[in-house]
C-alpha cells in the first residue's frame, strides 16, 4: 500500500504528515538553535578584550580587561587606615620600637626600617628606603616588581640575581601586581618567582600540582617567606626550608650552610636576619589548619551589583571586617578587634621582654670586650646571642604581630628569650672574671634619635646622601623606563 | 500476543483460591489494602511528592533544621528541597527523594537517628550544585562556581558554607538544639469532627 493510495482513500493522513512533519520540524529547529546559543555562551564565557602579552608588566593593560580587580588593587594606594599595630600606614618600627636600632647595629635595618604599605607603593618604597643607599644585589627586586618575570625570562633567574640593584632601577618600575600570580591568557594562578618552586622541588613536591586553594596561599608564599641569598657571587634567592618551615629547623639549616647577614657591632656576633616568615608562621596557625587560605582572609569576594570578585585590595583584615571575618565569624566588630588585638598585645608583650633581653646582652657583651676579653672567650654566649636574636626577629619581623598563629609565636619567642638570658649570664662570669662587678646600664633608647645616635650613626649625612641620589639618578631611571614601555598610549 | 495471555491465565489458575476459600480471601485481601491506606495516611506518604517543608516535618527529628530555616536567611526563598534535592532533571529528582526518604524511613522507624545529624557526600553535592544553581550570576566571575562536592574533596576548592557557616541551619548541630522553638508538627490522626463526638 503506496502513502499516495493511502491519502487518496484517505485525504485527512495527508495533512496529519503535513502537521506531523511541520512540528518535527519546528522541535528539531528550537534544539538546533538551544545548541547554538550555548555554544556562544562558552565562547563568550571568558574573552580578553584586548589580549595579554606574554610578560606584560604593566598592570593598568590588565586592568582594561579586569577593571574591578585593577580599580581594587590600585586602591591598596590608600593609606589612611591604621589598626592598633598595623594597617595600611607606613609606620616606623625605628621610632615606635627604638630598641630595634640597637639590634641592627651594624646592619642597615638600623637606619630605615617601616612598616610596609600598599602592594602599589612597592617600586616608590623601596627606591627611597635608606636600605638601599647601601649597595644590594639585584635579588633585592624579585619580590618588588612585575617587571621581575619579564627580566627573569630574559636573562634566566642567576643572571637577574647576579647583577646590582643599581643597574636594574630603570627595568624594574612596575609595582607588584596581576602579572606576578596569574596567567595572562587564562587567568589561573600561577608561580612567578623560581625561589618558591625551587624551594618545593627540594623537598620533593611539585608546585604545579598544588592545588586551587593551596595556590590561594602559595601565590603569596612567593614573597611573604624567610629567605637569603646563596652564595657571595651568586646572591641566588634561596627559601631555607630544606629542613623544615619551623624557626628552629631553619636555624639548623642556617648552622648546616654557616650564613651570617651581618656582624653585629657591638657584641660582635654573626647574626641571621630574618625576614617576615608570613607563609611559614601562618601554617602553624589554626586557620591554616581549617583550611583557609591568605585570599580568604586578604582578599574575600566582594559584591559589586549581583556580581562576586575577588577583592584585590590586600590590606588588613581589620579594614574591612564585615567582608573578611565575617563571613565566617558572626561576633560584632568590637569584639573581633579585640579578640585580635588580644592576641597581639601578648604577642607585643613577650616580644618586647625577648628585645630587653637582647639589647642588655649586647650591650654586656661589649662591656666585656671593653674590659679585656678577647673574641674567643666570649664564643659560647656569641652562639646563644645568635641563635636568640635568629628567634626573636623570627617573629618579630612577621606581619601581624603573631596573630597569624599567636601560640607558635610566643613558644619561639620565649625560646629566644631563655637564650638571652643565658648568655647573659656567661657574660655576667666574663665580666667578673675581668673585674667588672657592677651591672652594665641599660641606656636611654626612648626615641629612634637617642638610639641611632648610641649606635654612632650620622643619621644626617646618611639621609643628605640618599636625597642627593634620589635627585640625581631617580629621573634617569624613569626616563629610561618610559622610553621603553611608555605610558597607556600604545 | 496469545503466549503473554497464556502465562496470564496459568498465574490466574495458580493465584486463584478454592471455591469454599473465596469469600475469606476477599475479605483478607480487602483488610490489607485497608491498612495499606491506613499506613499511607498515617505516614502523610502523599506529601513526599510535594515540595513542602512539613512534609520534612513528618519526622519530629528533622524540628532543628525546620526551625533555623524559617528562622533564616532563607525561609521566603527557598524550601527544603530547593535544596536538598538535585533539580537538574526530573528523573533525578525523584530517584534522589526515593533513595533518600527510603533511608530517612528506616532510621527514623528503627530510632537509628544520631544526635548530630550529618549530611552524607550525596547530599553535599546535591546541596553545593543547588547553592550555585541559585546564585549562578553572583559566582559566575569567580573560581568558586568551579567547586562541586566532589573536588573539594582533593581540596580544590571549599565548599560555599565553610566560610558562610551561620546558612541555613545554624552553626550548633543537634537534635536539641531548637528546644523552645514552635514548629509544624503532626496533628493527631484523629480528625478534628471525631474528637469532638468522642468526647462527649
Amino acid at each position: 500500500m503506496k502513502i499516495v493510495d493511502i491519502i487518496e482513500k484517505k485525504p485527512w493522513v495527508a495533512w496529519v504528515l503535513f502537521g506531523g512533519t511541520a512540528v518535527l520540524v519546528f522541535l528539531v529547529g528550537w534544539l538546533g538553535a538551544s545548541i547554538v546559543e550555548r555554544r556562544n555562551e562558552a565562547a563568550l564565557q571568558y574573552r580578553l578584550v584586548k589580549p595579554i602579552a606574554e610578560w606584560e608588566p604593566r598592570n593598568e593593560v590588565w586592568g582594561e580587561n579586569f577593571p574591578r580587580e585593577f580599580e581594587t588593587y590600585r586602591s591598596t594606594i590608600d593609606t589612611s587606615h591604621e589598626s592598633k599595630y598595623g594597617g595600611s600606614k607606613m609606620r616606623d618600627l625605628l621610632e615606635e620600637d627604638a630598641m630595634n636600632v640597637v639590634l641592627f647595629a651594624g646592619y642597615a635595618f638600623s637606619r630605615d626600617y617601616n612598616q610596609a604599605r600598599g602592594h602599589y607603593y612597592a617600586i616608590n618604597d623601596i627606591r627611597n628606603t635608606l636600605r638601599t643607599a647601601v649597595p644590594q644585589p639585584a635579588t633585592c627586586w624579585s619580590c618588588k616588581s612585575t617587571d621581575v618575570p619579564r627580566l627573569m625570562n630574559q636573562m634566566g633567574p642567576a643572571n637577574f640575581y647576579k647583577g646590582s640593584w643599581d643597574s636594574l632601577g630603570h627595568e624594574v618600575v612596575n609595582n607588584i601586581g596581576c602579572q606576578d600570580c596569574h596567567d595572562p591568557k587564562s587567568m589561573n594562578l600561577r608561580i612567578t618567582r623560581p625561589a618558591l618552586a625551587e624551594a618545593w622541588a627540594r623537598q620533593g613536591k611539585d608546585i604545579t600540582k598544588a592545588t586551587h586553594q593551596e595556590m590561594r596561599s602559595l601565590v603569596c608564599a612567593q614573597c611573604h617567606v624567610e629567605y637569603y641569598f646563596k652564595g657571595k657571587v651568586e646572591k641566588y634567592l634561596t627559601f631555607p626550608w630544606d629542613k623544615g618551615f619551623s624557626a628552629d629547623s631553619m636555624e639548623a639549616y642556617y648552622e648546616e650552610v654557616g650564613h651570617v647577614d651581618f656582624v653585629h657591632t657591638l657584641s660582635k656576633t654573626p647574626i641571621v636576619k630574618a625576614q617576615h616568615p608570613d607563609y611559614e608562621l601562618y601554617r602553624t596557625g589554626i586557620h591554616a589548619e581549617r583550611g583557609v587560605s591568605c585570599a580568604d582572609c586578604h582578599m574575600p569576594y566582594k559584591n559589586e551589583g549581583s556580581v562576586k570578585f575577588t577583592n584585590h585590595k590586600i590590606a588588613s583584615p581589620l579594614e574591612n571586617i564585615s567582608g573578611s571575618c565575617q563571613v565566617c565569624h558572626r561576633e560584632s566588630e568590637e569584639i573581633l578587634i579585640k579578640n585580635v588585638n588580644d592576641r597581639q598585645d601578648k604577642v607585643m608583650e613577650v616580644k618586647l621582654l625577648a628585645e630587653k633581653a637582647l639589647v642588655a646582652v649586647h650591650i654586656e657583651a661589649k662591656a666585656a670586650y671593653d674590659a679585656g676579653a678577647d673574641s674567643t672567650e666570649l664564643i659560647p654566649a656569641l652562639k646563644l646571642i645568635r641563635s636568640a636574636q635568629w628567634r626573636w626577629d623570627w617573629v618579630s619581623s612577621a606581619n601581624g604581630v603573631g596573630f597569624h598563629s599567636p601560640l607558635e609565636a610566643i613558644r619561639v619567642l620565649s625560646t629566644s628569650i631563655q637564650r638571652a638570658e643565658e648568655a647573659r649570664r656567661f657574660i655576667t662570669q666574663i665580666l667578673m672574671k675581668h673585674g667588672v662587678r657592677k651591672p652594665i646600664p641599660f641606656p636611654d633608647l626612648s626615641t629612634k634619635a637617642k638610639a641611632q645616635a648610641f649606635i654612632g650613626l650620622d643619621m644626617k649625612k646618611l639621609e643628605a646622601e640618599k636625597s642627593e641620589w634620589k635627585k640625581k639618578i631617580l629621573p634617569v631611571w624613569d626616563a629610561k623606563a618610559k622610553e621603553r614601555q611608555g605610558g597607556m598610549n600604545y | 500476543m496469545k503466549s503473554i495471555i497464556n502465562i496470564i491465565q496459568n498465574l490466574r489458575s495458580i493465584v486463584r483460591p478454592p471455591q469454599q476459600w473465596r469469600i475469606p480471601v476477599f475479605i483478607l485481601t480487602g483488610i490489607l489494602i485497608g491498612l495499606g491506606f491506613l499506613t499511607l495516611y498515617v505516614g502523610n506518604a502523599t506529601s513526599y511528592l510535594s515540595d513542602d517543608p512539613r512534609a520534612c516535618m513528618n519526622c519530629h527529628v528533622m524540628a532543628p533544621q525546620f526551625a533555623t530555616w524559617e528562622r533564616g536567611s532563607h525561609a521566603r526563598v527557598a524550601v527544603c528541597n530547593d535544596c536538598h534535592v538535585p533539580h537538574d532533571n526530573i528523573i533525578s529528582k525523584f530517584v534522589f527523594k526515593a533513595m533518600d526518604g527510603t533511608r530517612h524511613s528506616f532510621m527514623f522507624t528503627f530510632r537509628l537517628e544520631p544526635q548530630v545529624i550529618h549530611i552524607k557526600q550525596a547530599g553535599l553535592n546535591v546541596v553545593q550544585e543547588n547553592c550555585k544553581r541559585c546564585h549562578e550570576q553572583l559566582v559566575d566571575k569567580v573560581a568558586i562556581k568551579n567547586v562541586t562536592g566532589e573536588n573539594t574533596k582533593h581540596g580544590e576548592g571549599r565548599l560555599c558554607w565553610e566560610c558562610h557557616r551561620e546558612t541555613p541551619h545554624g552553626r550548633v548541630n543537634s537534635l536539641s538544639s531548637v528546644p523552645y522553638a514552635r514548629v509544624s508538627i503532626l496533628s493527631s490522626i484523629t480528625p478534628e469532627w471525631m474528637k469532638k463526638y468522642l468526647k462527649e
